[in-house]
This record gives C-alpha cells, sequence and structure tokens, in this order.
C-alpha cells in the first residue's frame, strides 16, 4: 500500500464521480483533438483550393525604369525591358525543381490594336486556359472562348456596341464576339480577350509574350522557394510573388486555426472547471477521511499527493481516451468538412494529452492544497 | 525520570460569533509510562477534547503538553504528523476504517507514505492481524466484518509503528459486551507490554483493567485516583 494504490482504491470506490471528473477533460481533450486535427487538415484542404483559385506568381521581363528630365523639368520616364519572354519559356518555368507544385502556366500577350475602328487593349491568353486563369469572369451569351472569337469587357462592349454573337474586325480579320464578361471592376472591363495566337499575330509578335501568370500550389512549400526556382530557370525575367494574394490566403488559413484553438481553448478551460469543481466537492465529502489519515500521521504533503495522485490518474485515463476519440472522430468526419484524403494526425493528439493530464493537475491544486491545509481538528470534529 | 505524558495548566476553548466555550480549564497531570489510565465524565466534560490535545491534532490556547519528550506546542504541522505517526496509535468508537480498503490495507494505511517495500508492509500488517486475532481475514472488507472484527482491525491499524501511547475514545461504545471484553483484552495484552494507555469512557465496566482514574467535570480533574492494578493479562488472546 502506498500513495498512488490508496489514490487507485478511492477512484475505484467512487466510480461515478471518477467518471464525472474525467468526463470534463475526456470532451475537452476530444474536442480539442478532434478540432485540431480538422482543423490542421482543413488547412492544406483549404490552401489547395485556394490555390486553383487563380495565380499567385508573375513572371514578366526584368525592365528598368529611366527618368527623363533637364534641370528641374521632368520629362517624364520610360521603361526599358531587358529581354523578352516566349512562349518558349512555358517550357523552362515548369522544368524547375518543385514543378510537381506549379498547377497552370499561363502565358498572357498585351497589346494596343486596332477593334473595328477603336484602339483598345487586347489580351491574349490561350483560349483553353481562360477558365482556369480567371475562374471569377461571368461571361454573359457564350460558354467560352476558341480561336478567332473574342470576349469583349464589359466596357469594350459598350463602347464597340457589340454583344454576343457579333462580330468584331481586327485588321482584315474577323473575329466572333463569343460573348461580354460582367463588369470586374478591373481593367479587363475596356480589353479585348483573345486566344494568345491570334493576339500574336494581330501584333505581329509570334511566339510573344508580355507576362506568364503562374498558379503554384504552396501547401507545403513557401511560394519563395517557387519564385527563386523559377528566377534561376529564366534570368532575364522578373519573377514575383503576388504578395495580397499569397498573404490573404495565408489569412483565411490563419482565421481557420485561430478558430479552432479558441474554441479548443474554451472546451478545455470549462473541462478544467470541471475537474476543479469535482474535486473541490470531493475533498468537502471526505472530510472524515482526511481527518482518519491526519489522525494516523498522514503529513499535509502526503494529503496533497494523495488527491494529485486521484486527479492524477483520471487525467491521464481520460486523456488518453480523449485523445484517441478525438483521433477517430477527426478521422470519420473528416468527408464532412470536405478533406478528401483523411489522414491520422499524431500532434494534436500527443499534444492533447499532454495538456489533458496537466489541466488535470492543475485543475486538482487548489483542492489537494485545501485539503492539505484541512486543520487535523475540523477534519476529526467529523469523526 | 521524566513522565511520559505531561500536561501543565492546559486549557482549550472555542470561540464563534463572539462566544466562548471552555473545553478544558487549566488541567495539570503526569502519566507515566506503563499506566492504563481511563478518563471519565459526563458528555461536554473535555474528555474528547482532551484526547485530540494528547494525539497532538489540537494545539491548547493556553498551557504545555509534553508527550514523550516532545513539547507539542512548539511542534510544525509536519512535526505533529511524525508525532502522531511514531508515538501515539488512536482508536475511535466508530472504528473509521476506510470502506473500499481490505483489512489489510487498512492496516498499512498508516504505513503509505513511507518507503517500505509493499511486501514488509504486507507482513508488518498480516502479523499484526494475526495478533489481534484476524488470521485469515486480511482480505475481507469492513462491510464484511463485523464490529468487534472492525475494531480489531482498527486496533491493529493504530499498533502498526508500535507506539509508545495508545489512546482510545470509547473504544467499546458501539460493541456487546462479550466483544467489547475481548477489545479490552487487546488493550490489556498492549498494556502488559509496558504501553501507556489512555481511553476515554463512560463505561465504568471498562475501569476494572486500569490502573488510574482520571474524572473530568466541566473541564477540570474532578478526581484523579490510582486503582487496583490489574495483573492478569490473558494468557491468549
Amino acid at each position: 500500500m502506498n500513495i498512488r494504490k490508496l489514490a487507485w482504491k478511492n477512484l475505484l470506490r467512487r466510480k461515478s464521480r471518477a467518471v464525472f471528473t474525467g468526463l470534463g477533460i475526456f470532451l475537452g481533450i476530444a474536442t480539442f483533438v478532434a478540432i485540431s486535427s480538422i482543423t490542421s487538415q482543413m488547412e492544406g484542404a483549404v490552401q489547395d483550393q485556394l490555390d486553383r483559385f487563380g495565380a499567385n506568381i508573375v513572371v514578366s521581363p526584368r525592365a528598368e525604369q529611366f527618368s527623363l528630365g533637364f534641370g528641374n523639368i521632368a520629362l517624364g520616364g520610360t521603361e526599358v525591358a531587358h529581354s523578352r519572354l516566349t512562349m518558349a519559356d512555358r517550357e523552362r518555368i515548369a522544368s524547375i525543381h518543385h514543378k510537381d507544385r506549379i498547377r497552370s502556366i499561363v502565358p498572357f500577350l498585351i497589346t494596343a490594336a486596332d477593334a473595328s475602328g477603336k484602339n483598345l487593349v487586347w489580351m491574349g491568353l490561350p483560349a483553353a486556359d481562360v477558365a482556369g486563369a480567371r475562374p471569377w469572369w461571368k461571361i454573359q451569351g457564350g460558354a467560352g472562348l476558341k480561336p478567332g472569337e473574342v470576349l469583349l469587357g464589359a466596357e469594350a462592349a459598350a463602347l464597340l456596341d457589340r454583344g454576343a454573337g457579333g462580330t468584331v474586325t481586327a485588321g482584315k480579320r474577323l473575329f466572333r464576339v463569343a460573348g461580354v464578361l460582367q463588369p470586374t471592376g478591373e481593367k479587363e472591363d475596356g480589353m479585348v480577350i483573345a486566344d494568345i495566337a491570334d493576339v500574336q499575330a494581330l501584333a505581329k509578335k509570334p511566339g510573344g509574350v508580355t507576362y506568364f501568370e503562374v498558379a503554384a500550389l504552396c501547401k507545403d512549400c513557401p511560394v519563395e522557394e517557387i519564385v527563386a526556382q523559377i528566377g534561376q530557370a529564366l534570368p532575364g525575367a522578373r519573377v514575383s510573388a503576388i504578395r495580397q494574394v499569397v498573404e490573404s490566403r495565408k489569412a483565411a488559413v490563419d482565421h481557420l486555426r485561430r478558430l479552432g484553438f479558441g474554441v479548443s481553448a474554451i472546451v478545455l478551460l470549462i473541462g478544467g472547471l470541471m475537474v476543479l469543481v469535482t474535486v473541490m466537492g470531493g475533498v468537502q465529502e471526505r472530510t472524515r477521511e482526511i481527518g482518519v489519515l491526519r489522525a494516523v500521521g498522514f503529513r499535509k504533503r502526503s494529503i496533497f499527493s494523495l488527491l494529485f495522485w486521484e486527479t492524477g490518474w483520471v487525467s491521464l485515463l481520460s486523456s488518453l481516451l480523449g485523445a484517441g476519440t478525438g483521433v477517430a472522430v477527426a478521422y470519420l468526419a473528416s468527408p464532412v468538412f470536405g478533406i478528401e484524403h483523411p489522414s491520422i494526425v499524431f500532434s494534436p493528439a500527443i499534444f492533447g494529452a499532454f495538456a489533458g493530464l496537466s489541466l488535470g493537475l492543475i485543475g486538482a491544486i487548489p483542492p489537494a492544497r485545501r485539503a492539505a491545509a484541512l486543520s487535523p481538528t475540523e477534519a476529526i470534529r467529523s469523526l | 525520570m521524566e513522565p511520559i505524558i505531561h500536561l501543565k495548566d492546559v486549557s482549550m476553548a472555542y470561540g464563534c460569533n463572539g462566544t466562548r466555550a471552555t473545553a478544558l480549564a487549566g488541567i495539570s497531570f503526569d502519566i507515566e509510562q506503563g499506566e492504563y489510565v481511563v478518563i471519565t465524565g459526563e458528555s461536554g466534560a473535555g474528555k474528547s477534547t482532551l484526547l485530540t490535545i494528547l494525539g497532538g491534532l489540537q494545539v491548547p490556547t493556553e498551557g504545555a503538553v509534553r508527550i514523550g519528550g516532545a513539547d507539542l506546542s512548539a511542534l510544525p504541522a509536519d512535526g505533529l504528523a511524525d508525532f502522531r505517526r511514531g508515538t501515539i496509535g488512536f482508536v475511535f468508537q466508530a472504528y473509521h476504517l476506510l470502506p473500499y480498503l481490505t483489512a489489510r490495507e487498512n492496516v498499512m494505511v498508516p504505513m503509505s507514505p513511507e518507503r517500505v517495500s509493499p511486501r514488509e508492509k504486507e507482513e508488518r500488517a498480516n502479523d499484526l492481524l494475526a495478533s489481534v486475532g484476524l488470521a485469515g481475514k486480511e482480505d475481507r472488507l469492513p462491510s464484511q466484518l463485523s464490529g468487534g472484527e472492525s475494531q480489531r482491525v482498527a486496533i491493529a491499524r493504530a499498533l502498526v509503528h508500535d507506539p509508545s501511547v495508545l489512546l482510545a475514545d470509547e473504544p467499546t461504545g458501539n460493541l456487546d459486551s462479550a466483544t467489547g471484553e475481548q477489545i479490552l483484552d487487546l488493550f490489556s495484552e498492549w498494556h502488559g507490554r509496558g504501553k501507556t494507555v489512555l481511553m476515554v469512557t463512560h463505561n465504568k465496566a471498562n475501569l476494572s483493567r486500569a490502573t488510574r482514574s482520571i474524572r473530568l467535570r466541566d473541564g477540570q480533574v474532578e478526581e484523579d485516583r490510582l486503582l487496583p492494578s490489574f495483573s492478569a493479562v490473558p494468557a491468549a488472546v
């Protein structure tokens, strides 16, 4: 017989109380582990989904800005490109070390050209990539873009007075209007969008590319690494991450993580309070027993250890059970949260088990101290 | 030779909501090693308070208490706990066994905080249970024992550290007379080994075993007298 065994025996005697004490920790840890596991997997899923929604890296020719002036008189400036991008650069980008993290590389050619007698900006991109590159575009009157067709921005359509099914002339070529974009508030509202090959022909720049938009899946690797690798593949190009996009995606995932931690913290707090209240109530009920133990020579420290061990046993068992349940719940509930390939995440379970044990023991300190401080006189009066 | 128990002007008062009740009012006496003292008195005379002071469970509001050479009023809380464990054995009227432990485990409870091997603790408990006539009943729970058997377990628990002084509060109060006699035989046997016994009782029959009687009244010693020595310690218990 020792303090640990005495504590264990007492737990077995008061099973319902032990179960109730452990229930708080069990529910808290199970919730924490389940939420953390699901959140952790959702972070990846959300990141993947966000990464699929447009590009996050832009590759453009390296250029220098020259300012022109005479004395204090500014005469504006001009940008001089050191190199030009071509369609062949697409293959170089696609050959970087993290090529498996690149979802799409879309070349764009921007040029000014005649459109039915109006000088408008033409945007060329592979007709097949329109839906992937600009998933937020809503096209009125058409299903998509094909070579020989154009999409008109809302303002361009109004300017040309054309709608879906109409035609636009450019030089000697005739383009069918495949559809009109709903206003986006961006520059493309005033543009004519066509297949890049058509725009290259129109601009007399065969193979020419103004910039590439690269969509990289950045769940497991920082976007900076991909940017650096593309920079090495295209030394003459300027490669930059679209910070706003990257940061907004990170913020979305961070919000999700914070929500998970917030809910878990509240549940754990409630669990800790349950331990505190239950063990405190137990001390009240066990004044007589504590009196007997004090009478037979238990020191304060021994009484404290007894209460501490009791809660320790309950916390340990309920934490392990809660962690296991949390993992199982997270695995089974993953499909509900849109996680296509659920996996078992051990780190929240390990952390949860430790947290539960710690929480239980911390929650037991005030009642254990109170029991230890119970004067023998007070305890013995109940004998 | 210094008496094993020395009380000098011991008073105990309880205060509650401005009122003050005196349980003991200036008690003084000495008890020598090997005495068997019965403390009697009406309810409220201060018997139980005296017993808790002698057991180091309470510190008197006034006066000095020395037991086995230790000044109880000078001991810190842990010192008092060590004193109780090493010097005092308590036996209560209602046994106060822990209901979820077997007879053997109850006897082992005072040894729980000690770094002694489980086997050693178990052997000690078995020996003590055998000495109080409970061999073969070591694994029974208190609910499976009679009142007399429960009190024997409580006595074995009190003796586990071989105390110098055994304090008993109405140890036969819940027992029939035949069973009570068996319990008194155990006290006599213990006393026969040269140990000191202090027993609080209402039962005048218990006086027959004692060497001295102290009667309390209103917190004071009303009578303190030696009794005819009881020498016939039972050969077998």
